[in-house]
């Protein structure tokens, strides 16, 4: 089995595994190294062109990383979302009796 | 100064209002279908048309002056200033993904979602009012800072600015709603990125490009600015690693959360409006780097006004200093085109905000306390009499508001800090409940407000940084919600099952899952079993 899962069923995609905290993980250096990279980049720095290339790959990665499971989870949630859209109307007029 | 504009000027500008307004009568008829299509264009964007609005409507016209005066005064270090922001890196895969799921309008729906009983309603109430106001608030800043440039440019009362530009926002605001708001918004982020773009590296050049800027820095002695981890200790002076960690504490973690930072509010009506849960994630994601590579590109060109004008002590002079490089340098002839980007950077804050403060006033105000079985067409009409109350209330608002910076900061305070925790247990802890909720809200109104201003001024307490603010709040709001919690009875679990089931949080929720195991409704062991 890969570190690295890319095929899910639906409902393996519902809970919270590795992919997911990976991706929270990646996401923040991503950003930083983004943001801080491109402003030295523009100073035509060498540690700005580093950080903006590292962050550029580490983006690939993360979406190379999540994307699968994202597909998968949107799937099955958009299946149960006019079930759950008519529960909500409910709600907002009241009707709904468990309240 | 004043600008002297030509007629291509005024074309410019002319144009770029006629392409607005024909926004809101092209979709007009997409607009008045249904609340959902007034407030959440039919649950159908694609991820970028959110993006794009997310990006847009934080680049307000206050934006760049801020953006100005913290990278005037720090250098590159006050790029950290802006990254409050990135608590969007860890929400595009949490908090949305879990928000997105529950399908509530606003957040204040939301608590009914997550809450019950009273509690609940008294928090979605409460949330909604307050929320009508905030944004009443947030339009009257940014529309007094529209005022502000008005004066810089032309010389017009400052009343002038405030007022006319957004009665234009309106007519496209009023006629589409959330299609027009989203649709303009696009054009606008572009527009606006392509003139943030073109001004800045015109600014960059005119300073002698990136090795100009370095070498005036050297014969300043400033070269420390570019240095973007240039802090001045641990605890002390201007830019302390304290402070430094402590925002990135609050903005990063805060993604695990919900309303950890005042941007949420308006991500949470893009985040409803997407087509899927990937979309939703994406359109936070990738619209928040845009956000932060725009102040990347903006944080260089203020080096380059820094070299051009140094040693500036008047903030209401520096804080300008973006709006100068366009405005004194720029060609004849493009001085209207970079006007009309200001409107666009303009418009598209202002048109979120009253479409968003109308959501509030419709959806969680007047369809669930006065009308619940309103019509489609009675809702559209509610959203829009509520965009105009908005629309006026935001000009007493505005010529009510002096000082800029420091009511920015105490709003966002008075938001961020006491609740900040809370806002993320409400999400990943199922023991939290809507009386703990309730009570850090108020608790933190008291605390920010003898805090940040009563006690100093009685000389109680010292003024405080802005980061002991932060933690002085959060331990204060810690003592009253968590004994709350811990006395007060947790939601219903059958409540709490049916919504683990349909948003699946991250975090504390076993008893919460064990239940929904017990009922049938999961298979058990199933979590995180997938080898």
């Amino acid at each position: 089995m890969a570190y690295i899962r890319r095929t899910w069923t639906a409902h393996e995609a519902e809970e919270w595994t590795r992919e997911d905290w990976l991706a929270i993980i990646i996401s923040p250096i991503c950003y930083v190294l983004l943001t801080v990279g491109l402003a030295l980049t523009l100073l035509l720095q060498t540690s700005g062109y580093v950080m903006l290339g590292v962050g550029i790959v580490l983006t690939v990665v993360l979406h190379w990383i999540i994307d699968p499971k994202l597909k998968a989870v949107s799937t099955e949630y958009e299946r149960k979302q006019q079930t759950y859209l008519r529960q909500l109307e409910a709600q907002v007029r009241w009707q709904d009796t468990e309240r | 100064m004043n600008v002297a504009f030509t007629t291509l000027d005024w074309i410019w500008v002319g144009l770029f209002l006629g392409l607005m307004i024909g926004s809101g009568v092209l979709f007009y008829r997409l607009g008045k279908r249904s609340e959902s299509d007034f407030f959440l264009a039919g649950r159908g964007l694609p991820w970028w048309l959110p993006a794009s609005s997310v990006y847009a409507t934080h680049t307000a016209t206050d934006t760049p002056m801020w953006i100005t005066g913290v990278i005037y005064q720090h250098g590159m270090a006050g790029i950290w200033y802006t990254f409050f922001s990135a608590w969007a890196a860890i929400s595009s895969f949490v908090s949305t993904r879990i928000f997105r799921r529950s399908l509530a309008y606003t957040q204040a729906e939301w608590n009914v979602v997550r809450f019950t009983g009273l509690g609940s309603e008294l928090l979605r109430g409460w949330m909604a009012g307050w929320q009508f106001f905030m944004n009443m608030f947030v339009l009257g800043w940014v529309g007094i800072a529209m005022g502000k440039v008005c004066v810089f440019l032309f010389g017009w009362p400052v009343w002038v600015g405030l007022i006319a530009f957004s009665l234009v926002c309106a007519i496209y605001v009023l006629a589409a709603g959330y299609w027009g708001v989203v649709m303009a918004d696009f054009q606008q982020g572009i527009i606006a990125f392509l003139v943030i773009l073109i001004v800045s590296f015109w600014g960059i050049s005119i300073a002698g490009g990136p090795t100009g800027i370095i070498e005036k820095l050297a014969a300043l002695g400033q070269l420390e600015r570019m240095n973007p981890f240039a802090f001045t200790g641990w605890w002390s002076g201007s830019f302390p690693a304290a402070w430094f960690i402590t925002m990135l504490f609050i903005a990063l973690l805060g993604g695990f959360g919900m309303g950890t930072t005042v941007d949420w509010y308006v991500e949470a009506q893009r985040i409803q409006s997407a087509k899927t849960v990937r979309d939703a994630s994406y359109s936070i994601w990738w619209g928040t780097l845009l956000g932060l590579v725009r102040n990347s590109v903006w944080a260089v060109s203020i080096l380059a006004f820094f070299v051009l004008f140094p040693g500036l002590t008047e903030t209401a002079e520096y804080e300008m200093g973006w709006f100068r490089l366009g405005f004194d340098y720029l060609p004849a002839g493009m001085v209207g085109f970079f006007f009309a980007a200001i409107l666009a950077i303009h418009l598209s804050t202002i048109s979120s905000h009253l479409n968003l403060g109308a959501l509030y006033a419709t959806r969680d105000l007047y369809q669930h306390y006065v009308n619940p079985g309103a019509s489609e067409a009675r809702l559209v009409l509610v959203g829009r009499i509520s965009t105009v109350i908005l629309l006026i209330g935001s000009f007493f608002y505005g010529l009510m508001m002096e000082d800029l910076t420091s009511w920015l900061i105490f709003a966002l305070w008075i938001m961020a800090a006491g609740i900040w925790l809370p806002n993320i247990l409400q999400v990943v802890w199922w023991r939290f409940n809507a009386w703990g909720y309730l009570s850090a809200w108020i608790a933190n109104l008291g605390f920010s407000w003898l805090v940040v201003w009563i006690l100093p001024a009685l000389g109680v307490i010292p003024e405080l940084l802005d980061y002991q603010q932060f933690w002085l709040l959060m331990v204060l709001g810690a003592l009253v919600y968590l004994p709350v919690t811990f006395t007060t009875k947790p939601e219903n679990m059958d409540h709490l099952v049916k919504y683990y089931i349909q948003s699946r949080p991250l975090g504390w929720w076993g008893p919460v899952r064990r239940e929904a195991e017990r009922q049938g409704l999961l298979q058990p062991g199933s979590t995180t079993a997938r080898d």
